[in-house]
């Protein structure tokens, strides 16, 4: 080995390492440090998160594993910035989450973020592209303009013949469809999905998860999912094992991951 | 989020439980509707008194009565409620429930007084005619003043000092004493039945019609007659009697100089008040007789009132169940950038709606009501007083109850939309 590398290349390589590291350290969307994060106060205090550090790179997939219980959603709603630490810092795109106010906390959220859950959460007796549009209508975006993204949400799901239906009329795999439509209508960097095939057959949930990882690889959208299932966790680029409020195996090798880069 | 759209989405909200809507809307209605239809009664009252005004009334007199006859008439309507009073020789002998010649002489000395003319008690037994067996009962009374506008239909005003006994009837006579018409009355005699009081026996007073008055109910039913006719049936009336009792008078009626204004007016009073009696003017009667409607209309608001307050406990606990059942949808809303500010306006435009539509229907159906009730009443108990809408609807009035009924829902609306506001959006999510 040593003969195989003269210094010059070791040196060489090492540049290049040092450069992809910078290089990737620019691309980090969201960058935690020592978070924690404690519920309850003093006898009945509960730890859920004690120190986690993780950065996450533009246009990655990641899946946050672990047990019951173990922190994942916790951390997830954390990096989402629905909620804040008890200690740490959440830096997004190199701004320390901090110093935003709620105001621009909104708006980050309203602009940047997309959300899927387990459960679906949608207005049942609205129509779907209404439902589709809320994040819009949120926004603020002018009507014509909001029905005509909904729409390319909706085809982007293929749910577009749907658009007039009421959302209770809807199977399970077409609300999630709906919902990751609704996470896409404005064009977020991150897509946080929590168990987003929990309460889907394998095969609807394959079908799901095909719709995520594509919108990962073509849009370049960041993915970061949490999951009890080992398939779906094994097609993300990287796998985040939580036990009780840490990161256990850190297979965060950032410089691996840049090589396969 | 926009405006538009928080309305746009509060109202589609409230459309979700269509049931429970209605009823907070329907608690709403009946509280502003109360408010609104009594409002319109009391407008409808004030209106044809103040159009009454324009043809009766009139300016530059002042009925005088002794202040210890007025607190008689006070006691008499506290039904006996107050405790015994003791008697008082200054303020409650017999001498001082009368207007005396001497009393008479002093109003007229005071500043600003021009003429005083005490009220002779006249009564009449009842009216006939040649034309008619048929007698009917009648309330005659010398005018006091030709300052004293009536609402003459036909014919014209009495010649107050004129030497020939003169009346002007109230409407309805002609007919029932054998005439055509009110036309026909006019010119002509008729006869008022006079009992002498000391002898029980009745005299007939011939007197010449020279008018018909329009129906009023500030008339009160008086027939007018002049000073000549007055004392015709004063002669018969105390025949056979001292002086004294033609002579009592406890109502007088003054002219005063009415280029003095209203504070020569309350100078005036004030000086009737020293001399032991009060003085008031058309305006001051008309006041109360809108004092006495303003009171059973106010009863009426505080019910309308009571509802008001009970429907917007209906709003509370509609919200508070509309809160619970969002609680997902509002951590969503969050989740997805929604601030708290806007979250708390929607619910409380949402409450504003409530309060909008509940009181809007209420002004709708007074006013249906006012379409239906408006004729029904001037064909039945207001027959007799032509141009007296019972209810009538001003828009300012309207306006300002919408706008308080929306203000109260708001301030209703507060507390849910500030549970709502305050979720937190996490364990919104978490919410079963
Ligand atoms: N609001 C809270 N108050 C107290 N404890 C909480 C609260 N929220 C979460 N916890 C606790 O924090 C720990 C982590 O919860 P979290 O929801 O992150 O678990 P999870 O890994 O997502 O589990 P699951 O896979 O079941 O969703 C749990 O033990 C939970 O009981
Ligand atoms: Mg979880």
């Amino acid at each position: 080995m040593s003969r195989l590398f003269s210094k010059k290349v070791l040196l060489l390589l090492t540049t290049c390492y040092i450069l992809v590291y910078i290089m990737l350290l620019n691309k980090s969307i969201l960058s935690i440090k020592n978070l924690t994060k404690t519920y309850g106060k003093k006898s009945s205090a509960f730890a859920a998160l004690k120190g986690v550090s993780l950065d996450i790179n533009k246009g990655e997939s990641i899946a946050i594993i672990g047990k019951s219980g173990s922190g994942k959603s916790t951390l997830m709603h954390i990096l989402a910035l629905l909620d804040k630490p008890t200690s740490g810092s959440v830096e997004i795109d190199g701004v320390d989450s901090n110093q935003l106010s709620n105001k621009e906390l909104n708006r980050l959220r309203n602009r940047r973020f997309g959300f899927v859950f387990q459960q679906f959460f949608m207005n049942a007796n609205d129509t779907v592209l209404n439902n589709v549009i809320l994040p819009l209508k949120i926004g603020g975006v002018a009507i014509r303009e909001r029905k005509k993204r909904a729409m390319e949400a909706l085809k982007a799901v293929e749910l577009d013949d749907k658009a007039k239906n009421k959302a209770i009329d809807l199977s399970g795999g077409q609300k999630q469809r709906v919902c990751i439509a609704r996470a896409l209508v404005n064009n977020p960097k991150v897509i946080f999905a929590d168990e987003p095939t929990g309460n889907l057959d394998s095969a609807t949930g394959a079908a799901i998860e095909d719709l995520l990882f594509n919108l990962n690889k073509e849009k370049g959208i960041t993915l970061i999912v949490v999951t009890h299932d080992a398939e779906l966790a094994e097609r993300c680029q990287r796998q985040l094992h939580i036990k009780d409020g840490q990161i256990i195996a850190p297979n965060a090798d950032i410089l691996k991951k840049g090589a396969r880069v | 989020m926009k405006l538009i759209d928080i309305i746009k989405s509060a109202n589609s909200n409230l459309l979700r439980n269509k049931g429970r809507t209605f009823l907070t809307i329907l608690a709403i209605f009946i509280g502003s509707f109360t408010i609104i239809a009594t409002s319109g009664i009391r407008t409808g009252v004030n209106n044809y008194i103040d159009t009454q005004m324009e043809s009766a009334g009139g300016e530059g007199y002042i009925e005088i009565m002794p202040k210890a006859l007025q607190e008689i008439m006070q006691s008499m309507m506290s039904f006996g409620s107050s405790a015994p009073t003791e008697y008082n020789p200054e303020t409650n002998s017999t001498e001082m429930t009368v207007i005396s010649e001497e009393d008479l002489e002093k109003i007229r000395q005071i500043p600003g007084i021009q003429s005083v003319k005490g009220a002779r008690n006249i009564e009449a037994e009842y009216i006939t005619s040649a034309k008619t067996d048929k007698k009917y009962l009648i309330s005659p009374q010398a005018l006091p003043s030709d300052r004293i506008t009536i609402d003459i239909a036909e014919g014209r005003m009495i010649d107050i000092g004129g030497s020939a006994p003169e009346i002007i009837l109230q409407p309805g006579y002609a007919e029932v004493l054998g005439y055509q018409s009110d036309a026909d009355i006019v010119g002509e005699t008729i006869e008022l039945a006079v009992t002498e009081q000391a002898t029980m026996q009745v005299q007939l007073v011939e007197v010449k019609v020279v008018g018909v008055l329009n129906k009023s109910i500030i008339n009160m039913g008086r027939s007018w007659v002049n000073v000549a006719a007055e004392t015709e049936i004063l002669d018969v009336l105390y025949a056979h009697m001292p002086e004294s009792y033609r002579n009592m008078v406890m109502f007088a009626t003054a002219e005063w100089d009415s280029s003095l204004g209203d504070e020569g007016l309350e100078k005036i009073k004030d000086d009737l008040d020293a001399l032991g009696f009060t003085g008031m003017t058309f305006e001051d009667q008309v006041g109360m007789i809108k004092s006495f409607f303003d009171a059973i209309i106010l009863v009426f608001t505080i019910f309308g009132g009571i509802a008001l307050l009970a429907a917007s406990i209906g709003i509370i606990n509609t919200l508070f169940m509309a809160v619970q059942e969002r609680t997902r949808e509002i951590g969503l809303m969050k989740a997805m950038g929604l601030g708290r500010g806007k979250i708390f306006l929607m619910f409380s435009v949402e409450a504003v709606a409530l309060g909008f539509w509940g009181s809007a229907i209420g002004v709708g159906v007074a006013y249906l009501a006012k379409l239906i009730i408006n004729p029904v009443a001037a064909d039945t108990f207001l027959k007799d007083l032509p141009g007296f809408n019972l209810m009538e609807f001003d828009i300012s009035m309207i306006l300002i109850l919408v706008a308080v009924v929306m203000a109260i829902a708001f301030l209703a609306g507060t507390l849910p939309a500030r549970r709502a506001a305050k979720k937190d959006p996490i364990e919104a999510l978490r919410y079963e």
